[in-house]
């Protein structure tokens, strides 16, 4: 029997990067996994509302993982800000009896379902970069990324804090690297794996934004990769929307195609790529195709 | 007795202005920290080598370095940790990262010191001193005991995202002394600090890259400092002076008004003139299908969602 989840795409996933939510969708069948929706489920307010009302933002997570602990299952997520904001609250309450007993109280008088503390959170990368998800991938018999120079790119908040997150060195991260080598790509190793891609401060500090994406573009070229690969769509806005403008602002050329972690996965179970739909990518993914032969 | 091998980042610019690097050896005891041993070699091996210590015990701060490419305070590393996480190779020590050397692992501190004098740490209360001292509760102090272990490391600054794309952002260890202060019940400048770290490279200009959090030797998690001003500068009324602060504000329209972001409010909410002069830039996303539908989402009982912003206090 598939294994089930709570699925919690993101607002990114569901409006601007639609590409990541259907890929996503289209490869649990083949992962052996079914995604749940969760439609009463809110934004996790992507640190934005915990920088303005923490309280709030504690309460609205809260409720959200009671959502995932009524329908019994867990949460999967396919992004690196939902997984930090969700994981935290759940750290948070389940450390502090008193905290969750007051949180829940806001929850009941709003209606709300309270919650247990009995869920945990995680991600599509997490989930396939163990031994079970690897082997998952195995049974599909993948069709292989043919040596395709794959730049692995964390971003920052899968990783840390680890106190919250967890799930591995978060100065060595290796979970990327096990996917792509799995597929049968190459890894294109860099310093700049787990730097920040600016991000958060796109909008409000672009100039600042645009010289961290830099680092990590240009680390990448330089590694010779034919793309870059991240479990986050937000990285993925900075990396592949903004672009052109970091060309523009650091005043040089990546020609570095982005892909979402599902697409690459895609790729190497050689699923028609159509669904996956590159088209909406703003740098092309051309000679990545061509590589894999799709 | 184990021996240990130390790569390590030389600048003298007395002989020369050039960076080179150094390897040196050295048999030590097993528990024998990455101060101890870089000391051993100073008085040992090489006079010339130059670091920055006092305390030994980790209250001073001075001794902060990069070991294997990640900032630590060198008299609470051990060398044998080091060796067990990077597979036994040569143990690569470099000055903390955002600052200039001064010679060998000594930096210019004086940025950072700068910086820190600029969010006033210290108390001003307000009104005449009374007669004997004030005192203060445990609860009242538990909200600001995090951010009262720093010791000036600087170990945050040196790993800090942000600061190195903008030298000038005043980084993690002096804004979480400005939440000391602001949120110490005794002082009296709350709304005037609320406005000092709301402006350009203050609060705003985190790029919560987690690396403060993750770094700090004593727990002090700056990153959550700054989120807590964020919190203050919204409970004083100065959100709406920064472009940072009206996109957090832009999550919590969304949030009222369908439960998920909004992304179409996003863009002009938070920069209003810059998003209409990026107007090449939103026909190319727009071309991609990147532009959100302008009908924003409403999630499943949202009416407990607008419950909870209505009753949901905030305590900071």
């Amino acid at each position: 029997m598939a294994r089930q989840f709570a699925y919690y795409p993101g607002c990114v996933a569901e409006f601007s990067s639609k590409e990541l939510n259907r890929t996503t969708k289209a490869l649990a069948p083949m992962l052996d996994i079914e995604l749940l929706p969760m439609p009463a489920a809110t934004c996790c307010g992507a640190g934005d509302i915990a920088e303005a009302k923490p309280n709030l933002y504690l309460t609205l997570n809260v409720r959200i993982l009671s959502q995932a602990e009524e329908m019994g299952v867990d949460i999967m997520t396919i992004c690196n800000v939902c997984t930090l904001n969700l994981r935290r609250a759940n750290k948070l309450v389940k450390d502090d009896p008193r905290l969750l007993e007051a949180v829940n109280e806001e929850l009941v008088k709003a209606g709300a379902r309270p919650y247990e503390g009995t869920r945990e959170v995680t991600h599509l990368l997490w989930f396939l970069a163990t031994e079970e998800g690897l082997s998952l991938l195995e049974k599909q018999g993948p069709k292989g990324l043919k040596g395709l120079r794959v730049a692995p790119y964390y971003g920052c908040q899968l990783l840390r804090p680890s106190s919250v997150m967890g799930f591995e060195d978060p100065d060595q991260p290796q979970s990327l690297e096990r996917l792509i080598r799995a597929l049968g790509g190459e890894v294109a190793d860099y310093e700049a794996k787990s730097k920040c891609c600016g991000f958060p401060i796109l909008l409000a500090r672009e100039a600042v934004a645009l010289k961290e994406s830099h680092v990590a573009l240009s680390q990448a070229r330089d590694s010779g990769a034919d793309c870059m690969v991240t479990p986050c769509p937000l990285c993925h806005l900075a990396m592949d929307a903004y672009q052109r403008k970091a060309e523009a602002a650091n005043a040089t050329e990546y020609n570095m195609p982005v892909l979402h972690l599902p697409q690459l996965i895609g790729l190497g179970l050689g699923i028609d790529t159509s669904i996956m739909e590159f088209k909406r990518h703003m740098v092309p993914v051309n000679n990545v195709l061509e590589v894999v032969g799709s | 007795m184990p021996t240990s091998t130390f790569d390590i980042f030389r600048y003298q610019p007395d002989t020369g202005p050039e960076h080179f690097r150094q390897t040196y050896e050295l048999e030590h005891d097993a528990d024998l920290t990455l101060l101890d041993a870089v000391l051993r070699l100073q008085n040992e091996q090489d006079g010339t080598l130059a670091v920055r210590y006092s305390c030994r015990s980790a209250i001073c701060g001075s001794c902060a370095c990069r070991a294997d490419g990640k900032t630590v305070l060198a008299c609470m590393s051990q060398v044998e940790d080091l060796k067990a996480q990077n597979g036994g190779q040569p143990i690569k020590v470099d000055p903390i990262g955002n600052f200039e050397p001064l010679k060998d692992l000594i930096v210019d501190m004086d940025p950072f010191w700068e910086k820190f004098k600029s969010v006033k740490p210290y108390l001003v209360p307000d009104g005449p001193a009374p007669e004997k001292e004030r005192i203060v509760s445990k609860e009242a102090m538990q909200k600001i005991y995090n951010e009262s272990k720093c010791i000036l490391c600087a170990a945050c600054y040196s790993e800090c995202n942000s600061l190195a794309a903008d030298a000038d952002y005043v980084g993690p260890a002096a804004l979480a002394w400005g939440y000391r202060f602001a949120a110490d019940e005794r002082d009296g400048q709350r709304t005037a600090r609320a406005k000092l770290y709301s402006g350009e490279h203050g609060v705003w200009d985190c790029t919560r890259c987690m690396y403060c959090n993750e770094r700090c030797p004593k727990g002090v998690d700056p990153r959550d400092a700054i989120e807590k001003l964020g919190g203050i500068a919204f409970n004083e009324g100065v959100s709406w002076a920064d472009a940072g602060a009206r996109h957090a504000k832009a999550f919590l329209i969304s949030m009222r008004t369908g439960g998920k972001l909004n992304e179409t409010l996003l863009v002009p909410f938070t920069n209003p003139i810059k998003s209409q002069l990026d107007l090449p830039f939103a026909l190319r996303m727009l071309s991609k299908g990147k532009a959100p539908s302008p009908i924003p989402h409403r999630i499943k009982k949202l009416d407990e969602v607008k419950k909870l912003m209505k009753n949901v206090k905030e305590t900071i």
